[in-house]
């Protein structure tokens, strides 16, 4: 039996090393390589979801937006199209992104606004505003739980622990000043889970060095295989302000037509 | 009598979803909100006041309820109702009894005295059949990349009660019209037709925004009588229908689309005729309404941080009034050449400044024209957002070049909560008082709002 032990214990501590370099191997993963995995996770070549979008000020004044979301992938293109279903002053209000997988190709996004009735082109590069008064910019809503290998150098700076999950810490730095500009952030801090590599947490620094809001990924399910966040909340630093969608009735596979990633789409409403 | 019994069961459609609304308001809000439930209702109710300040009046003092109901059948096909209840305490903007003589019996408002009155606004079905989409009802269609100033969005008449300072969704009139869109070419495809006989709404002598500028109404010479005939508008619903075609795509990043539009007019056209009597001259003034092919097309497109959309038209029948006495009937028939060219650059955070140049070129200029040949003008709007979009502040200020008059407009909102939103601005009008514009030079105001979602 004794024998039997020692081998087991032999075996362990000839092993020992090799687990511990694989380990290691792991903790060195390149934040670049982190970011690729980010990119290359599932996350359906159609989704359809509810997402209600809850703003609290400083003062703690609410205001709740219920939207309809569609995302498809067209090939590597993503397209994504937002339909606000109440309340009813800004109701009938749509947004529709096409996210281009070349780097050098500026995104397209349009929005419908009831009030004028009329779907207006947006700019690309203002990719650094916020989407229609939340704490997400407009970058973030195209990007999803995704994020822009080219406009970052990624860099890991170790290993933390986010709701008991095993995260890799990793620093990202806008690749220059303009691209910085665009995005609004000086730098990004994210908690990528290294099971599923999904951001859980990331923390950014305003164009002026400055902490600015905070990104929390919550209540990620496997839905059809498929790991899905159901909340994300971000808190401005600067302002009070604080921004949760939560998402509901989540399907993927669903069959969506291709017109209803179209500017006539915006015009028609969901 | 079916006419009659029609209007009567429209608005009685209109009278019910404004009722519906108000029980609507005392349901809970789950269930309002509740996106599995086949009906919804939501319902806006907006109060403006306006205070004359070059005649030291207050001018306005509206309110309007807009509740809007929807019923869906799956995912494809939806009923959708939108009604208004309208009541401007002052009665200055459309004083009186109103003579609706250029709307379509079907469409007419129900008055409930000199103030306020009833109207069922858009009421369609909207569905997908054999791969089309179609819209059928009172409807809203808007062409278009213009802001402010209109050369493809001109399917729908509009009311001119507050000139142009009214937003366009609310001063639009709504057709009955039918409406399928089509996937054709990787395009879509839209075909209207519109056998609504509906046109601008003018605002009556009298009226706050009444028009007085000889560009577009008819001066008589000091001494000289009017007689004014009745308005004389197409009363055959096929014959003198609308039609129109609008195809759009998504090429090479570039929005484009061609247009296509065979209508009357929405302004009727001045004829008149001189009668030379010994007790003196009289000009008789014939209003009617004028076919007009439309041929069109805009674009937009984004680079960088900038926004360049526009729009052009070409119009086979203008009339333009002359003040030359040597002519027949007092205006003179010309194609138009038209175009607008906006950029919006948004370099700074929250921020948008958009310019506009308007142009409209007559082909077939005579002398005595109110018009120049080309007229110019042209449109700055600066808008900027803060504490999360619930601030908004904004100047647009529209020029004409010929006539160097022009609005400005300063304007300021704030959302209080979720569903109350509070402005206050000026609508400042400046230059001759023949010009567009200059004409309301004395109608300076100031305005205040609120409007709340139900």
């Amino acid at each position: 039996m004794r024998s039997h032990m020692q081998n087991l214990f032999m075996a362990l501590f000839l092993l020992s090393p090799l687990a511990v370099s694989d380990v290691a191997a792991e903790s060195l993963l390149a934040g670049e390589e982190i970011a690729r995995r980010i990119n290359a996770r599932n996350e359906g070549e159609v989704v359809s979801r509810f997402i209600t979008m809850a703003m609290t000020d400083r003062s703690g004044t609410e205001r709740v937006r219920e939207t309809k979301s569609l995302r498809k992938y067209f090939g590597k293109e993503k397209r994504t199209i937002i339909f606000y279903l109440s309340p009813s002053n800004i109701k009938d209000t749509a947004f529709l992104t096409y996210d281009y997988p070349e780097a050098d190709r500026d995104d397209d996004q349009w929005l419908y606004l009831p009030a004028a009735r009329k779907v207006r082109r947006i700019s690309a590069s203002d990719r650094g505003d916020y989407f229609l008064g939340t704490d997400f910019t407009y970058e973030d809503i195209r990007k999803e739980t995704k994020v822009g290998i080219e406009d970052y150098s990624w860099k890991t700076l170790g290993e933390e622990t986010i709701d008991g999950h095993r995260c890799f810490v990793v620093e990202e730095i806008p690749v220059n000043e303009k691209t910085a500009q665009e995005l609004g952030y000086s730098k990004v801090q994210s908690w990528i889970d290294a099971e599923i590599w999904m951001v859980r947490q990331a923390k950014y620094w305003d164009v002026a060095g400055n902490p600015l809001k905070t990104l929390q990924v919550r209540e990620i399910k496997l839905l059809q295989d498929i790991w899905t966040a159901h909340q994300l909340s971000v808190e401005n630093h600067k302002t009070g302000h604080k921004t949760v969608f939560t998402f509901k009735n989540v399907t993927y596979g669903q069959s969506v037509k291709d017109e209803m990633f179209t500017e006539d789409a915006l015009r028609r409403g969901y | 009598m079916l006419r009659s019994y029609a209007r009567c069961g429209i608005l009685a459609l209109a009278g019910w979803l404004i009722a519906a609304s108000a029980l609507a308001e005392s349901t809970p809000d789950e269930t309002k909100s509740s996106q599995s439930s086949n009906h919804r209702f939501s319902a806006v109710l907006e109060s403006e006041a306006a205070y004359g300040m070059a005649r030291d009046r207050a001018n306005k003092m509206e309110m309007m309820v807009e509740p809007q109901w929807e019923y869906r059948w799956g995912d494809e096909t939806r009923i959708t109702g939108i009604a208004r209840l309208y009541t401007e305490g002052f009665d200055h903007l459309e004083p009186g009894r109103l003579s609706q003589g250029e709307v379509a019996p079907n469409s007419r408002r129900l008055q409930l005295g000199d103030r306020t009155d009833v109207e069922l606004r858009e009421f369609y079905l909207r569905t997908r059949l054999w791969g089309m989409h179609l819209t059928l009802g009172k409807q809203q269609v808007v062409w278009g990349k213009a802001d402010g100033l209109k050369l493809l969005d001109v399917v729908n008449p509009q009311n001119f009660r507050e000139f142009i300072l009214d937003n366009f969704d609310d001063s639009r009139i709504p057709l009955w019209t039918f409406n399928a869109e089509l996937p054709v070419g990787g395009g879509n495809l839209q075909v209207l037709w519109i056998p609504d006989r509906t046109y601008h709404r003018l605002p009556q002598a009298g009226g706050t925004f009444a028009f007085s500028s000889p560009l577009v109404v008819p001066q008589a010479p000091p001494g000289v009588g009017v007689n004014l005939r009745p308005l004389e508008r197409p009363n055959n619903i096929v014959m003198d229908s609308d039609i129109g075609m609008r195809f759009s795509k998504f090429w090479h990043g570039w929005d484009l689309t061609v247009n296509y539009l065979y209508h009357f007019a929405d302004f009727p056209v001045f004829f008149q005729s001189v009668l030379l009597a010994p007790g003196g001259a009289t000009v008789t003034v014939n209003p009617r309404y004028e076919r007009n092919h439309l041929i069109g097309g805009s674009f937009s497109n984004a680079f960088g941080n900038l926004t360049m959309r526009g729009e052009a038209i070409y119009n086979t029948d203008q009339f333009v009034l002359t003040m030359n006495r040597r002519d027949g009937d007092g205006v003179i028939k010309s194609g138009e050449i038209a175009y607008v060219l906006g950029l919006d650059w948004s370099g700074i955070q929250d921020t948008l400044l958009s310019v506009q140049l308007f142009q409209s070129w007559l082909l077939h200029p005579a002398d005595g024209m109110v018009r120049d040949a080309l007229d110019t003008t042209s449109t700055v709007l600066l808008r900027r957002h803060f504490l999360n979009e619930t601030l908004e502040t904004e100047v647009l200020w529209l020029q004409s070049v010929n006539q160097g008059d022009g609005l400005v407009r300063p304007k300021i909102s704030y959302e209080l909560r979720d569903n109350l939103k509070i402005w206050t601005g000026f609508d400042l009008f400046y230059g001759d008082r023949n010009g567009l514009f200059g004409q309301f030079d004395q109608n300076d105001r100031l305005v205040i709002g609120i409007e709340l979602g139900l």
